[in-house]
């Protein structure tokens, strides 16, 4: 009796679920239909318009929006508490600021299309989760002369480049003397390393960068998975490139394979012992961007807030130790580095069987010896 | 079959009658409320665990998520480790509630506001905060013991240091559930075994345990299935030796794309159903055991009388290791620009620099004055529907109840990201304007924190006898006055204790604020997210000692209040 009962319950719910929602969760965002919404009908307006005349129009269209503007970001407090508040004064614009990590961008952003909610009408975050979003057609046409002047390695159909991860090698200088310092990837494979190198766990983009980068110089695979398996050997893994380097200034790790470059400065500047450079070269660079949603309900503004972060904007993240897409004088950041930039569509297409791949090899690095 | 069929005027009659008894309607009405927020996120886990990604039905997702070869290992890893840290926190938990409840050790207040303390600090931190004291490397303790053991007497990336961590983290919980245990039974009976003959350990273990198993049995299933799904503690820990864990997997399957909710889905049904026997068998094992009776009783701390300054320094080393220890390590990292062993130069770099940025995040006020609202808010509708489902599930002889207990039992294995992902999808769909404010962290929080409150609840209610109820309807008191004047007061400490618990815990609450979230609607979790993602671990920790501080005070005057009306002894 008790059993059926529940069964009961549960199917009764179940169909009410159903029933009053339309669709099973796992359907997804329901595509959007073809036809051009009015905030793409502005993007298409102003995409033609360049200059002062383009910064009017904007103006005057955003204060028939009512001032106001949502924006989903994955960019870091300390900077967007920066960003924000100098945009606002710029134009005048009231602005919404959703934070979380990339992930959570990504949920929030598909379940409110599945919705038909208008939440956000931009988003910013991490490369991934950006080309899932323009997957799933929710991104709208954005051109401008700002956008043109990225580094053409970076140039993604429906979002544009705000500023770029770079990883590289970074050490604590107490730990490593400067006959330790690596000078390139493959040096991370030294048994010199061993016992106080550290990998991150979730850093198969990296992975998957560098190995498709050793096949072109014409690496067989075997020596490829040899090399990796050389450096995971006695590497510690950890979760989280921000506990580890607090951990590589704390002396618990004397190397990071891969640490986020602008991680590795901030405790720099605090005054950890830890540096990364000269840089390890070739970086693997991923871009973090911003697209502009085909269900904005303030198309203007967030055209305006996209080309004043890729101008104005710029110049605040390079003075918080971000990279950005562009140099506030119009140069390309990346210009003087041999970069590796991880390929957004190869993430998308083969990132589980590399992620599989990856916690396949770092388990390789299980187990110290004893010493 | 037969009780669905219609054709039965008898039973209508009496059913109707049934129905418009208050107390039925009171429980029908708490079923509901409970029902709802229960099975929002169950069903909406259970539709994608199967269902594939064009709405028919699927395993697929069992194959995903169990067909890893090393899922055998993963298991048998996660078990070791959960079986080990309950069995620590429920020793440690149940040692401190019964010398803080049922004897004359000093300092009382200050002693359960430190055994808590554990508690308010974010797993993160505790954690980290082990890796300073114990690690093989770096570890402080280390340095102290050298000189006499040689390097690495302590090695905190090892399954036992896995399991010492989150055991203690966990501790208490199962302290609130033993203070509200002790308070409510009769030492009477440990009275007459002492007197009898039985020496103290002989009647701890003969008389005192067996009395107090309803709660027991109710903190070492929460333990046991937390420390299932802890995450911080393995993937700090555990990692760096290659031990892996269920949550590791879970958190793979959730991290890629599109976001396996099948795979993941799968791996919580397999906590529910081990959930659900662990529910089965503690209401099997837990009932039975009432020993509030009609005889009134006044609970008598036991004098120490020579053994008190060896408990006092037993319960004082204890602090200095789990409790002050850490705590100090945070400290001293909350002082410094960045974390360095001890030496004169990181001496010389102390500042209050950490402490000051606190204070100036911006959205640090509003962030705590929504936590307080949204903790207070939910400890007090759980616990109130709790008192009303408990009574339902031990006391009433109404059908199916049993399946009350199981419901609200489910959040708790429900991933908090799908916990959040089910309520969005709900609320993002309904005509009321819940989407966006308060409101919907509110529903959240009670949804993630029921199981709790249902534990607290039922292990009070467990340990009361019937005859008291009965006294007060022969004396002709109806449901609802014995509700509220005998059943209330009585079940109060563990009600409280629930409270407590629930309170202290949602300040922690991140995986599905985080998504529920609105500009304007921070929490405190979300500001302490957002000090760790940007690596400002000076900060944290002088966020976690400041969280502490309030804590303590809080918690003291909680204990003090409750000590006037006669909440406690």
């Amino acid at each position: 009796m008790s059993h059926r009962s529940a069964l009961a319950a549960l199917g009764a719910a179940g169909l009410l679920l159903l029933s009053g929602c339309g669709g099973v969760p796992t359907a997804g965002p329901a595509p959007g239909s073809d036809q051009p919404t009015a905030a793409e009908a502005v993007y298409a307006e102003i995409g033609a318009l360049n200059g002062a005349e383009r910064r009017d129009r904007l103006m005057q269209l955003a204060a028939e929006e009512g001032k106001k503007l949502s924006i989903y970001t994955s960019l870091n407090a300390d900077i967007a508490d920066i960003v924000v508040p100098q945009f606002e004064q710029a134009t005048g614009i009231d602005v919404d600021l959703y934070r979380a990590d990339s992930e959570t961008v990504l949920q929030r952003t598909l379940q409110e299309a599945s919705a038909g909610f208008a939440g956000a009408d931009v988003v910013e975050t991490n490369a991934t989760q950006m080309a899932i979003i323009a997957e799933e057609g929710l991104f709208g046409t954005y051109r401008s002369e700002y956008r043109d002047k990225v580094n053409e390695q970076f140039h993604y159909d429906a979002w544009t480049p705000t500023r770029f991860n770079i990883f590289a090698p970074a050490w604590n200088t107490n730990l490593v003397g400067p006959n330790l310092v690596p000078h390139s990837w493959k040096d991370l494979a030294d048994p010199e390393y061993d016992g106080i190198l550290s990998l991150e766990v979730s850093d198969y983009d990296w992975y998957m960068t560098l190995y498709t980068h050793f096949r072109q110089e014409g690496m067989s695979d075997a020596e490829i998975d040899q090399l990796f398996a050389d450096i995971v050997k006695g590497a510690k893994v950890a979760k989280g490139h921000s506990g580890q380097v607090e951990l590589l200034s704390a002396g618990e790790f004397g190397v990071i394979a891969a640490s986020y470059t602008y991680l590795t400065e901030k405790a720099r500047s605090s005054g950890a012992p830890v540096d990364d450079k000269p840089l390890v070269e070739p970086v693997v660079a991923r871009a973090n961007g911003a697209g502009l949603l085909r269900s904005s309900q303030h198309p203007a503004a967030a055209m305006l807030f996209l080309d004043w972060m890729l101008s104005d904007g710029q110049k605040i993240i390079l003075e918080n130790g971000l990279t950005p897409s562009v140099m506030p004088d119009g140069s390309d950041p990346l210009g003087d580095l041999k970069v590796l930039p991880v390929d957004v569509q190869q993430l998308i297409d083969e990132g589980s069987q590399w992620s599989a791949r990856y916690d396949e090899v770092i388990r390789g690095g299980e187990q110290l010896p004893e010493r | 079959m037969a009780t669905l069929a219609p054709g039965a005027p008898g039973v209508l009659a009496r059913t109707r009658e049934a129905l418009v008894r208050p107390r039925t309607l009171v429980a029908i009405g708490a079923t509901l409320v409970i029902g709802y927020l229960a099975l929002i996120p169950l069903v909406y886990l259970l539709l994608t665990t199967f269902t594939d990604a064009t709405g028919a039905f699927s395993l697929d997702g069992f194959a995903r998520a169990y067909g890893d070869p090393r899922i055998g290992q993963l298991i048998g890893n996660s078990l070791w480790f959960a079986a080990g840290s309950a069995l620590v926190s429920l020793v440690v938990g149940t040692g401190l509630a019964y010398f803080n409840v049922r004897t004359d050790v000093p300092f009382k207040a200050l002693f359960f506001a430190a055994s808590i303390i554990p508690l308010v600090i974010p797993g993160i931190l505790y954690t980290i905060s082990w890796i300073f004291l114990a690690s093989p490397t770096i570890g402080l303790l280390n340095s102290l013991l050298e000189p006499i053991f040689g390097p690495g007497t302590f090695n905190v990336f090892t399954i036992w240091g896995m399991i010492w961590v989150e055991g203690l983290h966990l501790s208490p919980i199962a302290f609130l559930f033993m203070v509200a245990a002790f308070r409510s039974t009769d030492p009477s009976l440990e009275e007459s075994a002492l007197m009898s003959g039985a020496s103290r350990v002989q009647t701890f273990r003969r008389v005192t345990l067996p009395l107090v198993r309803p709660a027991l049995l109710s903190a070492a299933l929460i333990m046991l299935v937390r420390s299932l799904e802890s995450f911080e503690v393995p993937a700090l820990l555990g990692l760096q030796n290659g031990i892996y864990v269920f949550t590791s997997r879970i958190y793979q399957v959730l991290r890629g794309y599109p976001v396996d909710f099948a795979g993941a889905g799968a791996l919580a049904v397999g906590l529910l159903a081990l959930a659900a026997l662990g529910v089965w068998l503690s209401n099997r094992a837990g009932g039975g055991s009432a020993t509030i009776t009609g005889k009134g009783f006044r609970p008598r701390p036991i004098d120490l009388g020579r053994w008190k300054p060896v408990v006092g320094v037993g319960i004082l080393a204890y602090f200095f290791v789990t409790v002050l220890a850490p705590l100090m390590v945070l400290l001293y990292t909350a002082l410094l620009p960045y974390y360095r062993p001890p030496s004169a130069e990181a001496f010389a770099s102390m500042t209050l620099d950490n402490f000051i940025k606190v204070f100036n995040l911006p959205s640090v006020p509003t962030a705590l004055k929504n936590s307080l609202v949204l903790g207070a808010g939910s400890a007090t509708i759980v616990m109130a529907l709790m008192a009303v489902a408990a009574w339902v599930v031990v006391r009433s002889d109404i059908p199916g109840r049993q399946i009350l207990d199981h419901i609200a039992f489910s959040p708790l294995v429900i991933p908090g990201l799908v916990l959040g992902v089910g309520i969005a999808f709900v609320y993002l769909r309904s005509p009321l304007p819940i989407y966006g404010t308060l409101l919907i962290l509110l529903i959240a929080y009670c949804t993630r924190y029921l199981p709790y409150g249902m534990r607290y609840a039922v292990s009070g209610m467990q340990t009361i006898s019937t005859e008291l109820e009965e006294s007060a309807h022969v004396s002709g008191a109806g449901w609802w006055p014995t509700f509220r004047r005998v059943l209330l007061p009585l079940v109060a400490p563990a009600l409280l204790a629930g409270w407590v618990y629930i309170f202290v815990v949602s300040f922690r609450e991140l995986s599905s604020s985080i998504l529920l979230y609105t500009p304007g609607n921070e929490v405190l979790s979300i500001s302490i997210w957002e000090l760790y993602a940007n690596a400002r671990f000076g900060e944290l920790a002088a966020l976690g000692v400041l969280m502490v501080l309030v804590l303590v005070v809080l918690v003291a005057i909680a204990y003090k209040v409750g000590a006037r009306i006669g909440l406690k002894d």
